[in-house]
């Protein structure tokens, strides 16, 4: 039972970050493929607040989450003037860049690579509670994404997605829009990123790297891009996969590369067969 | 000024092997476009191959060599039969076949991770010695792998230029579209392109093997050192470019080894990212 | 022409790409509530002018004036900030966008629905307006399909649609008879006369078409080696020897 919340509670961190990765990949079409970094950043700022500082979890979460917003900036505005693949690889570079930002920079525990001891408020501090309320917050998260997508600022960013040029010939500039998205994805990604080192109690660098972020385009790849329903039953669907190995029997040593030859698998066989994933709404082209 | 000069040669002697790498690589994406994140999958499948034959089954030093760079080239034609052709086929553009090459990457380093676990794998029988030049120590086996890269792009150059195959190569570095309505044989060529791209990755899997040995995270560190050189370089020339992007990026790394040991990674890619921003085309391009 | 403080005024405008000369000194007014055509034969520089007006590119020599400003620092994304729009030759809609969200997000006040509790009205409003400029090229019944799903020539119309429903003074059209089933020319006919002229627009266009142009254009100059070589009253331009002999003998039966 322990387990299953636990599992639980991941799913619902996850979600968070693919519908945020979704916002910015699906809705605006910026392939990001550095979301990691972002998650990172929330997890750290806001593990080192609450655990050096001492600062309440709730005021850390939320510094975190505005910290990470920031870095989403500043990350994104010399990247603004390159287009397409160029752009992505480029955002392939951010995790990299910030692993090695968190291995040396990032506080950690005398002795260990990374940290822990977070001190956590009362809907948190056990494995119930943090279930229910990190669901919460992702039901809250996935309406207000849901809230978004459907309004006139959603179709502004379908219209950046869909030719850039053309909103910019008709008076509005797409990289506002862009920028706005990407702020906000990246603070809701590290609003993810607190709740996952509030969920793990133990935080280090190897958390967050490449692995992560092709961990997050799968999730939305499978789900389907341009679609909030797609982000959830991506997570959903292949956490509980990702669990269900367990059961086959395998050596442990085997387990984890087994689940990396799967989304392996899976990459191309979507790829290939259906980039419009499950449930999506936009086919990528490029 | 010693220090500046053993920098210097470390940094040319690691700048042979992103070479190697990168040049196959620049061949691929300059002509076919495709980001072949699994190229580095290919370099690891030929070090592993030289590795098993050598060191595990006592196979000739020689003979191991063959075999893993054998391997590199089926791994790496299998590749685009198996995950880039349906790929492009059912209308995917760079970028799906970028995701697909990621995936194929994938896979093959789990395969790798669940063999050795993270267990660095080493082939050396020698050649270890170095001897001092002015202060400098300059390992003997930079200098076979200088001559390795020299007859690789040697051999480049005359297959580039001199055979029909070649031209039309560099017909497609120009112009792929025109290219295949000239009537470049682009099935042909392409088969061309990724067996010796790939032979070549293979070639230094094999070298890098036997020098410093292999883990299974070494395939993505090596194609993402040679897409820097390659963006350093650009792919207008793709010999040349490639040269200078990977001695640039030799010394680069060498220093930043030198000056900040613990952020390789961070200078690599921030150099690339600025790159990226700032001249995508490459020094040369 | 005399200078006049309305609508857009191009100024002895020369353009050379590098060694080639499209233009020389050439100087078009289109004034407010009328619509100025300027034709001529392929790669005479009719795009050009437009791209220029639009800041993709500036001009050798020349200015060009906005209601008696001269424009600087016009480049293609804020265009409209200066009562500027252009259409496009080739139809840039956005396709996963149905129509009718095509023409609200081209809105000025696009946004505004956002959120805040006056919003819903503005977006109320928006999309009576949105369904009223479908209604003028007969979209309507279109107006929830995906444009990338319409065949071109509803996509050109909507792409015409969109320019005007940016609310901009002057609009520029490139081409908008182009690739229409002649079916569908009388919509940009009907649309041109009673959006465009009706609401005091000032319209500048470039066409091929000599039968579209003589329906809604009121004054016209021809464009042709760089030069103009006849310019006035859209009438007594296509009826001239010269320009018969030179350009529109050899395109059309007049």
């Amino acid at each position: 039972m322990e387990h299953l919340l636990y599992i639980g509670t991941l799913i619902a961190v996850w979600t968070i970050v693919a519908l945020a990765a979704n916002l910015v990949i699906g809705y605006t079409g910026m392939m990001s493929m550095g979301q990691a970094a972002y998650l990172g950043v929330g997890a750290y700022v806001t593990a080192t607040l609450n655990i050096l500082l001492g600062v309440n979890f709730y005021l850390a979460l939320l510094i975190g989450s505005i910290i990470a917003a920031v870095v989403g900036a500043i990350t994104l505005l010399p990247l603004l003037r390159i287009g397409g693949f160029y752009f992505a690889l480029a955002t392939l570079g951010i995790n990299f860049v910030f692993f090695d930002i968190f291995h040396n920079l990032a506080p950690r525990v005398e002795g260990s690579e990374g940290l822990y001891g977070l001190q956590l408020p009362d809907l948190l501090a056990s494995s119930a509670p943090r279930f229910a309320t990190t669901v919460a917050v992702a039901i809250a998260c996935a309406l207000l994404c849901q809230a978004i997508v459907t309004s006139s600022l959603g179709r502004a960013l379908r219209a950046t997605r869909d030719r850039p040029d053309a909103l910019a010939a008709l008076g509005k500039d797409p990289r506002r829009y862009q920028v706005l998205i990407w702020t906000f994805a990246a603070g809701l990604t590290g609003l993810a990123g607190g709740l996952y080192a509030a969920t793990l109690f133990y935080i280090d660098p190897t958390l967050f790297t490449l692995d992560a972020s092709i961990l997050v385009l799968v999730y939305i790849g499978v789900g389907g891009l341009a679609s909030t329903t797609g982000s959830v039953l991506g997570v959903i669907l292949l956490i509980a996969f990702n669990e269900s190995l367990r059961f086959l029997g395998l050596p442990s040593q085997f387990v984890g590369p087994f689940q990396q030859a799967i989304y392996g698998l899976l990459l191309i066989l979507l790829m290939i067969f259906r980039r419009r994933g499950l449930v999506g709404k936009y086919d990528f082209t490029e | 000024m010693t220090i500046l000069l053993q920098v210097l040669s470390t940094g040319v002697g690691l700048a042979g092997y992103y070479a190697l790498i990168a040049v196959g690589f620049a061949l691929i994406f300059g002509t076919l476009r495709i980001f072949h994140v699994a190229h580095g999958t290919v370099f690891m499948i030929a070090g592993y191959a030289f590795f098993s034959l050598h060191r595990l089954l006592g196979v000739n030093v020689f003979a191991s060599a063959v075999v893993g760079v054998f391997c590199a080239v089926v791994a790496g034609l299998a590749i685009d039969k198996i995950v880039y052709g349906p790929v492009l086929r059912r209308g995917g553009g760079m970028f799906a076949v970028f995701i697909a090459s990621l995936g194929a990457a994938l896979i093959v380093e789990a395969g790798f991770l669940a063999w050795s676990k993270g267990v660095v794998s080493v082939a050396r029988t020698g050649m270890l010695d170095t001897f001092i030049v002015g202060g400098v120590a300059f390992r003997a086996f930079d200098f076979v792998i200088f001559a390795f890269v020299a007859a690789a792009f040697g051999a480049l150059y005359l297959w580039l230029h001199r055979t029909s195959t070649g031209l039309e190569v560099r017909g497609l570095t120009d112009n792929a579209y025109l290219a295949a309505v000239v009537g470049v044989n682009v099935r042909r060529t392409r088969y061309a392109i990724f067996l010796i791209a790939s032979a070549l990755a293979g070639l230094a899997g094999v070298l890098v093997a036997y020098d410093t040995g292999l883990e299974p995270s070494i395939g993505f560190k090596m194609l993402f050192i040679g897409v820097v050189a390659v963006i350093l370089g650009g792919v207008r020339n793709i010999l040349l470019g490639t040269v200078v992007g990977a001695t640039c990026l030799g010394v680069l790394t060498a220093f930043a080894g030198f000056l900040f040991p613990e952020w390789n990674s961070f200078t690599i890619f921030l150099i690339m990212i600025v790159l990226i921003i700032i001249r995508p085309q490459g020094i040369l391009g | 022409m005399t200078l006049r403080n309305n609508g857009l005024y191009i100024d002895r405008l020369s353009m050379n790409f590098g060694g080639v000369v499209v233009f020389e000194d050439i100087s078009i007014e289109a004034p407010p509530s009328k619509v100025t055509a300027c034709i001529g034969p392929n790669g005479a520089g009719k795009t050009t002018i437009i791209n220029i007006v639009c800041g993709v590119f500036p001009p050798r020599a020349g200015k060009v004036y906005i209601d008696g400003v001269q424009l600087s620092g016009v480049r293609p994304f804020n265009t409209v900030r200066y009562g500027l729009c252009r259409s496009f030759q080739d139809v840039r809609i956005f396709p996963s966008l149905t129509a009718i969200e095509n023409v609200l997000v081209a809105m000025p006040n696009h946004l505004s629905g956002l959120f805040l509790p006056g919003g819903w009205r503005q977006e109320r409003a928006n999309r009576e307006r949105a369904r009223h400029l479908l209604q003028a090229v007969a979209l309507e019944s279109a107006a929830e399909r995906a444009a990338g799903e319409l065949p071109f020539g509803q996509q050109k119309l909507l792409s015409l649609v969109r320019a005007i429903a940016t609310g901009a003074r002057v609009l520029l059209l490139d081409e908008p008879a182009a690739g229409l089933e002649s079916d569908l020319i009388p919509h940009v006919v009907d649309l041109i006369r009673s959006l465009v002229k009706a609401e005091g627009r000032a319209t500048f266009l470039v066409e091929h078409n000599i039968e579209l142009v003589r329906q809604v254009a009121d004054q016209i100059c021809v464009l042709q080696a760089g030069r103009i070589i006849a310019s006035g009253d859209v009438r007594r331009v296509l009826d001239d020897q010269t320009v018969i002999r030179e350009y529109l003998g050899q395109v059309y039966n007049v």
